[in-house]
């Protein structure tokens, strides 16, 4: 029963998506004259996402109830995973996981129709998103029908199933993670809609920017957070004490989120120079959204093996079949308009310029994409070509990236100083004197006052002291120039200013939060220490300022598990510092043992603990101890870019749009050319900041 | 009922706790720490996990790359070279078990063709970036650099 209207309602979902498609093309073209086509379009985008929602609706209920008639609960249902487990296993296997990535793509193209509704001039670009957010709901319909159906009928029905897969089933963030990365990956589409819609209405100017912005922040966000996320929960359930490994899913999530960044700010540049760089932009966006496709593809497809890799199959075919029709009609689409494009007409006063810096911010960004695009199908290639199967791990990624890494960190500390149109080298220097200072002083001490003998790792860190003090001068000259003109207090006028500006110090917000992740990684990775030991109870493991006293073993049986783990005692320096209880778990459904580590997190960093082996009758354990400095912090930076994101794309109160309109007829909410900091004063004293 | 259900997996827990924790003899004791390990783990997260999704065998827990990293140490202390090392594993594995393609033939191309990229890609960005800042309407004159 719950099988078949999951299924039909999937099967209407296509349905009205191919209808939406047609409707809203049609409105598109019509224009004005089309007011009932736009509206019925919009009907098509709501209708499809009350049948996702019915859809995933009844997927939950079938995996709560444990109704093992319908294939996708007899796959990854047990009536002995624990509740939380239980529902959030709708996305932890294939099918599920195209159902909820369809549920997401609804409820954005929902929100994209929704926000067409009051235009008094119907807006073609609008329109022609949601045909195109709805074309890509079809493909995904089109999957849950034929190849990838959840609401399969199982029979003969199974008294049990196995259970979801038990990696998935150890830590809380594993309810975190997915979400997060389908608000992020799946939004992305919604840039790419827009792209097109703006390409095929014929749009000239810079308004898709503006229109996509916002959309692209959001998912961006989100796309932060899931990765961090995942690194998180990859340092603290696979063992390793690592939070990277460049596995190819990593990398599919990580791709997109390269170009979309270099968007974020060669956005910029067009919005401020009509025509600069638009085709470029384009591209951009046509490419993010194709790398998440990609990405779909080598997670779903199991063609690249992986932790993620869910199953062969023939929907592999499908989604090639969908990226080759994807890029096939972008580039038509893009050769058609290419005339409309226009020239860029910017000049600039000097070389040292933002605009210059973001060219350069985006020529890393792409040369690292594509870096990690050649090495991750590296593998296919060369199996194809030669026969022989070839790895492309670590090492190589790390070996190629932390160059262009390095100097992303050095431009993130330039960028926010340099002001558009250009500024005269003498100037640049004065305003860079103090982080410059500062970079240097940091690059020296780490050589010679803690002995870091990797170029690289002192360049991270002498230019991460640099961004940061460069990107926290921008506060403080802000600040202080609002103060000088409203008397306010430090904080209100720091408040005001953000708020005035959220574009602006969302962004340097944001670079804050990439510092941060910057400077836990090579802490991290310059600094670590680890120790391998066999102790019998009372026995110790030291490193560094700690020793680990291993007490005893202790087991423990849970209904889905058997848990076995060490009772271990930290002294740092002596003195007693807590405790921790690193675990062996053991699944009834795999035979593979699942560690959790057990971290014992300060800000200064992480000791970790992971419990290797031992023996039955408690006499050994075999601990594998880690010092990991200032690891933290990547997470804490996750979060400072999430929010930087979020102020960065907060809609400014209406009353503020009205000021900015009057004084300055179509002046955007960044405040157009605004001068950088050490310029402001003198515009303050003619009344500009409001 | 319990009972049968807890059966497997205590057997399970048994049958790996059965063998020696981590073979006592061979990992070094709680405060050793030599030149020799810090070789034997920088060859060891060159070697690829053979069980594992793309995991060195110095990350990895399981074993099998246990037993892998101390052939390493044990080759290393009787004075082989890492070359030598990584022969001996490609010899048996094949090119796989390196993490890090040889760079030899095709595999070439996955080191060039990114700093092809970024040569190429810079070369557009000094264009670019001449061409705004040439003075307007002044075609054929060196270009304004820097600034006045």
């Amino acid at each position: 029963m719950t099988g078949a209207v999951g299924h039909t309602a999937v099967a209407l979902a296509l349905a009205l998506s191919c209808y939406g498609v047609i409707a809203a093309a049609v409105a598109g073209r019509k224009g004005s004259a089309g007011r009932a086509w736009h509206a019925s379009a919009r009907g098509a985008a709501y209708a499809v996402f009350l049948m996702y929602a019915v859809a995933t609706f009844t997927m939950v209920y079938a995996l709560v109830a444990h109704d093992f008639s319908v294939k996708y609960v007899a796959q990854v249902g047990s009536r002995s995973t624990p509740l939380f487990f239980t529902v959030i296993s709708l996305w932890g296997a294939l099918e599920g996981s195209i159902l909820f990535w369809g549920f997401v793509l609804a409820l954005y193209t929902a929100l994209v129709a929704y926000g067409g509704r009051r235009s008094k001039q119907a807006d073609s670009q609008r329109t022609y998103a949601t045909a195109t957010l709805l074309a890509v709901n079809a493909f995904f319909s089109l999957l849950l029908v034929k190849p990838a159906n959840p609401f399969a009928p199982e029979f003969p029905v199974p008294l049990d199933g196995p259970g979801p897969n038990p990696l998935l089933q150890n830590h809380p963030l594993m309810a975190v993670h997915p979400p997060l990365l389908y608000l992020g990956y799946v939004g992305l589409s919604v840039p790419f809609a827009f792209a097109v819609g703006a390409l095929l209405a014929g749009r000239e100017d810079e308004g898709w920017i503006r229109e996509t912005r916002r959309w692209t922040l959001v998912a961006w966000g989100f796309l932060t957070l899931a990765i961090v996320a995942g690194m998180w929960w990859s340092y603290e359930v696979l063992g390793w004490g690592g939070y990277w490994a460049w596995d190819p899913v990593e990398n599919a999530s990580f791709m997109p989120w390269l170009t979309a960044t270099a968007f974020l700010h060669s956005s910029m540049v067009e919005e401020r120079r009509p025509g600069m760089l638009r085709l470029w932009n384009l591209c951009l966006v046509v490419a993010t959204f194709l790398l998440t496709i990609l990405g779909t593809f080598l997670t779903r497809s199991g063609v690249l093996l992986s932790v993620h890799a869910f199953t062969r199959g023939p929907i592999g075919y499908y989604f090639l079949g969908f990226i080759a029709l994807a890029l096939i009609f972008s580039l038509t689409l893009l050769a058609a308009r290419a005339d409309r494009l226009g020239r860029g007409q910017g000049r600039l006063d000097s070389a040292v310029s933002r605009e210059a810096v973001f060219l350069v911010n985006n020529l890393i960004l792409t040369a690292f994409t594509f870096t990690v695009l050649l090495g991750t199908l590296f593998p296919l290639v060369a199996e194809a070509v030669r026969g022989v199967k070839v790895s492309v791990g670590a090492p190589f990624f790390n070996r190629m990236t932390v160059p262009l890494c390095v100097a992303l960190l050095f431009l993130v500390g330039v960028g926010p100083v340099l002001p558009w149109r250009g500024i005269q080298p003498g100037v640049a220097a004065r305003s860079l004197l103090v982080p410059s200072v500062g970079g240097l002083a940091v690059a020296l001490g780490s050589v010679l006052l803690l002995g870091v003998r990797d170029v690289y790792a002192v360049l991270a860190f002498g230019f991460a002291a640099f961004a940061l003090l460069s990107n926290a001068r921008e506060f403080v000259e802000g600040t202080r120039a609002r103060r000088r003109a409203t008397g306010e207090s430090w904080s209100l006028a720091l408040a005001r200013l953000v708020r005035a500006n959220r574009h602006r110090y969302g962004g340097y917000i944001a670079h804050v939060g990439v510092i941060s992740i910057a400077i836990g990684i090579s802490a991290s990775s310059t600094f670590r220490q680890e120790r391998e030991a066999t102790v019998r109870p009372g026995e110790a493991v030291e490193i560094g300022p700690f020793a680990v006293r291993f007490e005893r073993l202790w087991a423990r049986e849970e209904p889905h598990r058997f848990v076995v783990g060490a009772d271990l005692a930290v002294l740092a320096d002596g003195e007693p510092a807590g405790r921790l209880d690193p675990r062996l778990n053991f699944y009834n459904t795999s035979d593979q043992a699942i560690t959790t580590p057990a971290v014992r997190s300060r800000a200064g960093g992480d000791l970790y603990v992971n419990l290797l082996a031992f023996e039955r009758d408690g006499s050994s354990a075999t601990l594998h101890v880690i010092i990991e400095p200032l690891v933290p912090w990547i997470w804490i930076g996750g979060g400072i870019i999430g929010l930087g994101a979020l102020i960065a794309a907060w809609p400014e109160g209406r009353r503020r749009r009205l000021i900015r309109a009057a004084r300055r007829p179509g002046a955007d909410e960044e405040g157009g050319d605004r001068p950088p900091a050490h310029e402001v004063a003198s515009a303050v004293a003619h009344g500009a900041v409001s | 009922m319990m009972l049968i259900r807890t059966l497997p997996a205590l057997l399970l827990v048994l049958a790996m706790a059965a063998r020696p924790a981590n073979g006592s003899a061979q990992t070094p004791g709680p405060a050793a720490d030599s030149a020799l390990e810090a070789a034997t783990r920088e060859l060891a997260s060159q070697i690829r996990c053979v069980q594992c999704q793309g995991l060195s065998i110095q990350d990895s827990p399981s074993e099998l790359s246990k037993e892998m990293k101390q052939i390493i140490r044990e080759q290393l202390a009787a004075g082989r070279t890492p070359e030598e090392v990584k022969a001996y594993f490609v010899a048996r594995y094949g090119e796989w078990i390196l993490l890090d393609p040889p760079a030899r033939g095709l595999n070439l191309a996955v080191y060039i063709l990114p700093i092809l990229s970024l040569l190429g890609g810079a070369v557009v960005v000094v264009v670019l970036v001449r061409r705004w800042t040439r003075p307007l309407g002044d075609a054929g004159a060196p270009d304004a650099g820097a600034g006045p």
